[in-house]
Order: C-alpha cells, then structure tokens, then sequence
C-alpha cells in the first residue's frame, strides 16, 4: 500500500473507532475541520445560549418530538446544558456537566426521522437568531456525529 | 345465555376486526414517510434515480427515511439548440436503502434531421436503383423524435452521506438502468449497435457540512451513446466501459444549492457518417455533390462530447424541487454546440 492511501486507511479507522469516545471532551474532530474562530461566529456564549433558546423554542412547538422532550423533563437544565455542549463541540473552553450523549438518549428508542426533526429545528434557530448558514453549519457538521448514538432504533 | 355468548362473540370479532383495521392504518401511516431534512432526497436526473442533472448520486430518492417509504413525481425539459428532451417518471424510495424509478424520455430532433431527411427523399430514387430496395431510415422528413424508456433501481450499500461528518467515509450505492430505445431505425442510420441495454454505477456522495459542499462521484460502466437516446455501441462493437461522473455542489441556503457536474461519454461513433441500408454516405458525398448539396458533406459526420452542466436547485418544501440548469452536450449526432437550459421538476408525495 502506498504511503499516502496506508495513512488515510489509518485516519479513516483511527476516526471511526474513536466514535463516542470524543464525545463531550472538546472540539468536534470533523473532516474538514471547523473554522478557527467557529464560536466567535456564533457570537460566543451568549449567541449560543440565544440559539439554544431558540432550538427548543421549536422544538416544543413539533408534535412529531415536543413529546420526547417534555417527558424527560425540566427543559430549563436541558438548556442550560446544551449551551455548554455547544459551545465546547465548537471549540469553547467549557466544562459539559451533562451525561454523555449516549448515555443521556440510550433509553429513548429515537428513530432517525425524529433526530432529522430536531435537525430541521436547529436550522430554524439559527435562521431565528440571524445566525449566518455557514456558521450554522459549523455546528451542525460538530453535532452530526452524535446521530449514531442518539438514535437507537 | 346462549345469545348472550353469542353476541360476546360477535361482538369479540366485530372487535377484532376494528382492531384490524386500525393497525392496518397504523402501519400504512408508519409506512409513509417524510423525515429527511429538507433538500437531503437531492432531486431527479434525466434517467430518473435520484441525484444531480446528469448523475446518480448514491443518496436514496424521496424524504423517507430509514423509517418509511416516499415517492415522487419528475418532469425535465432540455430545449437545445437542435433537440429538445422531455423526460417524465415516477420514483420511490424505500426505508433510505432501495429505490425504484421509471422514467420515458422523448427527444424531439426538431430540424437536426430535416436536410437529411431531404436529401433521402431527393437522392431515394437513385439509392433504390442502386441498392435495388427500399430503404428506411427512421427519419421523417420533418420532426424525427426519439423516445426511449428507463427502468431504474438503487441499493444503498453503506456509509452515512450526512451525518459522519468526523470521518472521509462516504455514503456508497450501487444502481442500474434498462433503456430501451423505441426509434430502432433511426437508430441504425446513427451506426449504433443495439437499441436496448443496461447500464451500471456505483456512485459515492458525501457532504462536508464546514465548507458546505457536497462531492458525488459515479462511475457508470455503459455502451450508451448520449444516455442511449441515439443507441448504444457502435460499428466496432457494444462493448460497455466505465465513465466517471462527477457532481460539486455548494450548500448556499437550507433550501438552495448551486453546482456543476461532468459526464464523461462515450466515443462509439465518433467520425461516424450516418448509414441508409448500409450504403456508407461517405461515398454518397460525390453524388451529393453532383446534386449540387456538396456543402453537406461535413454535416454527415456524427461526434459526442463529455456532458457539463451548472445548476441552482431550489427546495422550497418537502414537496417541491425546482432546478434550473445551462447544460453543455456539445456535439449530439450530426450537430454540435448543443447548449441550452435546462429546467427540471420534482413533486414528492
């Protein structure tokens, strides 16, 4: 095997086998990697706070998942900790208080159409917090990985 | 005590069969679905898989998920310079893994044939002496169309197109097409070798939602001449090879997304002249001469050119895709500089 093909083999299993261990110690490892300054284009804490706000904003207002959201109970906390989440997957030197991803939806049974749902809520927070699109997708690209621990069925 | 049991029974089955009846509408509404997020089914290519224009992308169709099935309906109209394509389908996905489509295109050859189809009718005559029997062409003298059927399906082999978006791993699908050219004729005079066959792709798609790109990759292994709108193969045989395909897009809004692509074609018949009752027109060029039609010569050789187009594709709701297109098909048959627009829609359901 050549060089170059050996070290992207290499980067390819070394990302994938890496999977929920990444999770919630910092920055997302994505490919390409995010922008240097991901949170400043966020507006730092508080423009992630507003959209975090604004993200449950919707999705209390979708039946398809208000319901999943509402009985696992005290939206205030789930903000509070997501605006931790997503300020370190983006680059911030935060400490996450929250249980693991993983952890946190492993009992949830969420299919992949109700994860699309809550994917669908973000892009209109950002739209609602005048977030530009690609720094959205900044911190969509830094949350997608989390699908394969989110949804379980 | 007796109708009492009796009526508990019916009463029991009358029950059941509500029961039924209610989990058979359960399970129809599960079936259908719509959860991808919007713009993520891509839209319809001229064969009718889901994709770019011009390519299958190994994105499954529709706005089903892995959770259930959804369809739509396609409609693209290419008016070119010397041609224009009609190309209308139905497609359905199914569970984000397998995915199924019709589609009927008709290519209207508007004055691309006329002068031959002139020139058959004043030479006819002499071909028939010389050849001793009628000779069909395929081409009116005015308005030739060609119409061809596609038959298409997809499986969805693995990798996550959108979602891993911390490794280089693609969303891989493989698919394949039958088409069947209904203009045998006119096909014959083009030099092709068949009117039906098949064609394969594995296609590889995969969005980098940081830079906001999306990179398809196809390679198709095909015979086809111009999609096999003119036929597939040619004089030395219908050997299929690969043609890689390739489609760049850019994320610009949720619901906005411009692109270019590129489709190698083939060079089956390329310095081809056409072919009546296999009287090669390269020697009928002296005689068109004589008639005073020397000018024609040059317009009797057949080329094909690599297919490029660059679109913007607008999802303004789950149900409706409209993508606006320049494409650049270059020389088709006997004619080149085949540009023009390019507007396709896509009703989902």
């Amino acid at each position: 095997m050549k060089p170059i093909f050996r070290t992207i083999a290499i980067a390819i299993l070394a990302g994938t086998a890496a999977l929920p261990s990444f999770a919630q110690t910092g920055k997302t490892p994505t490919l390409p990697a995010l922008d240097d300054d991901a949170l400043e284009q966020w507006g730092g804490e508080e423009g992630v706070r507003n959209w975090v706000e604004s993200l449950f904003y919707y999705i209390m207002l979708d039946n398809r998942i208000n319901h999943i959201f509402r009985e696992f109970g005290n939206i205030e906390r789930q903000i509070f900790l997501n605006t931790q989440l997503e300020q370190l997957v983006l680059g911030g030197a935060v400490e996450y208080q929250g249980a693991s991803m993983a952890a946190a939806h492993a009992d949830l049974g969420i299919t992949v159409t109700q994860f699309n749902a809550v994917v669908e809520a973000a892009y209109n927070a950002c739209e609602r917090i005048n977030v530009t699109y690609e720094a959205c997708n900044q911190l969509i690209a830094a949350l997608a990985p989390y699908e394969r621990v989110i949804v379980t069925r | 005590m007796k109708e009492a049991k009796k009526n508990g029974l019916r009463l029991f089955k009358s029950a059941t069969l509500v029961a039924a009846i209610f989990a058979s509408n359960i399970t129809q509404a599960e079936m259908f679905n719509t959860g991808k997020v919007l713009a993520t089914g891509g839209v319809s290519m001229i064969d009718g898989a889901g994709g770019g224009g011009i390519t299958p992308w190994a994105t499954i169709t529709g706005y089903a998920t892995r959770d259930g099935i959804n369809g739509n309906l396609h409609y693209t109209y290419a008016p070119l310079a010397n041609y224009t394509l009609h190309s209308i389908g139905a497609a359905v996905g199914f569970w984000d893994r397998f995915e199924l489509s019709y589609t009927k295109s008709s290519l209207t050859t508007g004055s691309t044939f006329d002068t031959l189809g002139l020139v058959f009718d004043t030479v006819g005559g002499l071909t028939d002496e010389t050849a001793g029997i009628p000779v069909s062409t395929g081409i009116e003298p005015f308005n030739t169309t060609i119409e061809m059927d596609i038959v298409g399906a997809k499986v969805r082999v693995f990798g996550e197109a959108i979602y891993d978006s911390d490794n280089l791993i693609p969303q891989v699908a493989i698919g394949g097409f039958y088409k069947n050219n209904k203009n045998d004729e006119l096909l014959t005079t083009l030099k092709a070798a068949k009117t039906k066959d098949w064609e394969a792709y594995i296609a590889a798609t995969k969005i980098f939602f940081p830079i906001n790109t999306l990179v398809n990759i196809t390679a198709r292994y095909s015979a086809a001449n111009q999609t096999g709108l003119t036929g597939f193969g040619g004089p030395d045989g219908d050997d299929k090879e690969i043609r890689p395909e390739i489609s760049l897009a850019y994320l610009l809004r949720k619901d906005t997304v411009i692109g270019v692509e590129w489709a190698k074609h083939g060079d089956n018949v390329n310095g081809q002249s056409v072919d009546v009752a296999d009287i090669d027109l390269t020697g009928l060029q002296p005689t068109l001469g004589t008639l005073g039609l020397g000018n024609l010569a040059g317009t009797l050789t057949q080329n094909e050119s690599d297919w490029f187009d660059a679109f913007v594709a607008y999802f303004p709701n789950k149900n409706l895709s409209m993508t606006f297109a320049y494409a650049m098909l270059g020389d088709i048959t006997i004619t080149p500089d085949q540009h023009g627009f390019y507007l396709s829609l896509q009703a989902s359901f």
